[in-house]
């Protein structure tokens, strides 16, 4: 799939600016640090996902004293065209529409446009607590279809509930409690166990990937370690429903839910090493690149048409041999990138715009 | 700082559902801006629905009448006593209705359960039901909830509260859109679901 054209209005820096990307190769974005070339790739990645990549509030996303942003985009889907369009409004509900047709719920807008995002602080992925790797596994999942999209949210909302509930129970186990307790725990367990059978089902169609992956963008003699492996760990065995029930003496203590999807982990190894805690700063760069690359390439083969690639300044953190590496890695599509500075050798644009001062030049 | 009836009003729009500190500023000006007759036509409409009319005594729907109103439907011996839809609010109560496929009764749980609202089953009308079930001779309750987290929640918690009644507790057929409300479900799928109900094994 490709983006044909996007429009924003009133997005971030942007009171109106438009963008006609090469379909295939690499369309760079150049311009100086804070002129606003990342805000053209959260603004694609918005529509894919509906929040920013950078983790930013919605209404973060309007021009200041605008009264909303909007980002549309004509997206080619395998000769099928669609327009797509958000309205990003400060109450936090959007409006979007799908062919100038309105989508009744704004989450119906997933799975209409699919994007890969490298960004510069993707070493967290690697290097960082638990939470960024479930939000990596999960974002691939809604990627590959919409449905895992209302699995996350319901886990999400039942834990909120189910913690509500213990931390008002101060402790005590009341027989009103305990019976809605009860309900919580039969929800939470049934969404909990799909959402985590479809990440572990993913992780192990991404683990054989990404070792390849790695290979391709592993420079040197690291590669001497063996090969990169991957493992989904679930924060408890058995049935999520016995388990529940066995941790609610101490979840009443403690006023959380202690088991669960979000206390799980999707562990990394190079070799025997654990590569969170035993793998070397330029390892485990390249094990971030080869994840991203290696869900890339999951999502492909199931939607038979690649994501768009949206790569956030990420040269200006690779030595050259790294960059290098991912320049060679980098599958064929459409490619979105930003740049402060140069390209690495031997990257061929097709397509270069200009950003200064909230516009966008040829 | 407004002067204090303005400040007072702002307090109290402020404490309606869904109305922010901003939006009851936005609406207190308008209210400001009135003509005085509309003005107080909006209060006076308010006093009058305060004072006329309150919750049925049986079912908790809206009724016309003092403490021991009793609802339109309560009160019409037409229909029957021995099938209880069990909604959340009042307003659900017009949705089944407009399916013209259900001859029972109602009870409003006036609420569904939600922690996170402060809501319990202690804030809703469980016992009330159960008293209904004993009193009136009911055989079949029919859980009619919305298909969100908390509909289904207050669903399965009734289930299993009325496991030990001799009463049939059936739940209405999926198929309505996940995560809406039973109000914006259109007559033919909501009367399709009551048609297709089953019996509930918690
Ligand atoms: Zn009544």
């Amino acid at each position: 799939m490709h983006l044909d054209r996007l429009w924003l209005s009133d997005f971030r820096s942007y009171e109106a600016a438009e963008l006609v990307p090469a379909p295939e190769g690499l369309t760079v974005v150049s311009g100086a640090n804070g002129e606003g070339k990342t805000n053209l790739l959260e603004a694609v990645a918005y529509l894919a996902s509906l929040r920013s990549f950078r983790g930013a509030p919605g209404e973060a996303l309007i021009r200041v004293g605008a009264p909303h942003a909007v980002v549309r985009a004509e997206v080619d889907r395998a000769g099928r065209r669609l327009l797509i369009e958000a309205e990003l409004r400060p109450s936090g509900r959007d409006r979007v529409q799908v062919n100038r047709q309105a989508l009744r719920r704004t989450r119906d807008l997933l799975g209409s446009l699919q994007v890969t995002v490298f960004a510069p602080d993707d070493l967290t992925l690697v290097k960082g607590g638990p939470s960024a790797r479930r939000q990596y596994l999960d974002d691939l999942l809604v990627a590959l279809h919409p449905r895992h999209d209302a699995t996350q949210s319901e886990v999400e909302r039942v834990l909120r509930q189910r913690n509500a509930l213990l931390k008002q129970a101060g402790g005590r186990a009341t027989p009103d409690v305990v019976a809605t307790l009860d309900v919580w725990d039969a929800k939470l367990a049934s969404a909990g166990e799909t959402l985590v059978a479809a990440r572990a089902g993913l992780t192990a169609a991404l683990s054989p990937v990404a070792a390849a992956t790695y290979e391709q963008v592993a420079v040197s003699a690291p590669k001497a370690r063996g090969a990169v492996r991957l493992a989904y760990q679930p924060s408890w065995d058995g049935p999520l429903l016995e388990a529940l029930a066995a941790a609610r003496t101490d979840d009443l203590r403690r006023g959380v839910t202690t088991v669960g999807p979000h206390r799980d982990e999707l562990a990394a190894w190079i070799g025997e090493l654990p590569a969170r805690t035993h793998a070397s700063q330029g390892e485990q760069r390249s094990l971030a690149l080869a994840l991203r690359l290696a869900g890339h390439s999951v999502v492909t083969g199931r939607l038979e048409t690649p994501p768009v690639l949206l790569l956030d300044d990420v040269f200006s953190e690779l030595d050259p041999d790294r960059s290098a590496a991912l320049l060679a890695a980098l599958p064929a599509g459409q490619a979105l990138l930003t740049t402060a500075g140069g390209l690495p050798p031997g990257a061929r644009p097709a397509v270069t715009v200009r950003v200064e001062g909230g516009k966008l030049l040829d | 700082m407004y002067a204090a009836p303005v400040q007072d009003l702002i307090d109290e729009l402020g404490r309606l559902p869904g109305v922010g500190p901003k939006s009851a500023q936005r609406i207190a000006f308008h209210i400001l801006k009135l003509p005085a007759d509309d003005a107080m036509r909006l209060a006076r409409s308010i006093d009058v629905v305060k004072r006329t009319v309150s919750w049925c005594r049986r079912c908790f729907n809206i009724a016309e009448g003092g403490d021991d109103a009793e609802c339109d439907i309560c009160r019409d011996d037409r229909r029957d006593p021995t099938v209880l839809c069990v909604v959340e609010e009042p307003r659900d109560i017009v949705a089944v209705e407009r399916t013209r496929d259900f001859r029972g009764r109602y009870h409003v749980m006036q609420g569904a359960i939600s922690p996170i609202d402060g809501i319990g089953p202690e804030q809703l009308r469980v016992r009330e039901l159960l008293a209904r079930i004993e009193g009136e001779g009911v055989g079949e309750i029919i859980l009619c909830f919305s298909p969100n987290i908390e509909g289904d929640a207050t669903g399965l918690y009734l289930a299993s509260l009325l496991k030990a009644l001799p009463v049939r507790v059936t739940k209405i057929a999926s198929g309505l859109p996940v995560g809406g409300d039973l109000e914006y479900a259109d007559e033919l799928t909501l009367g399709r679901a009551l048609e297709g109900r089953r019996e509930v094994d918690a």
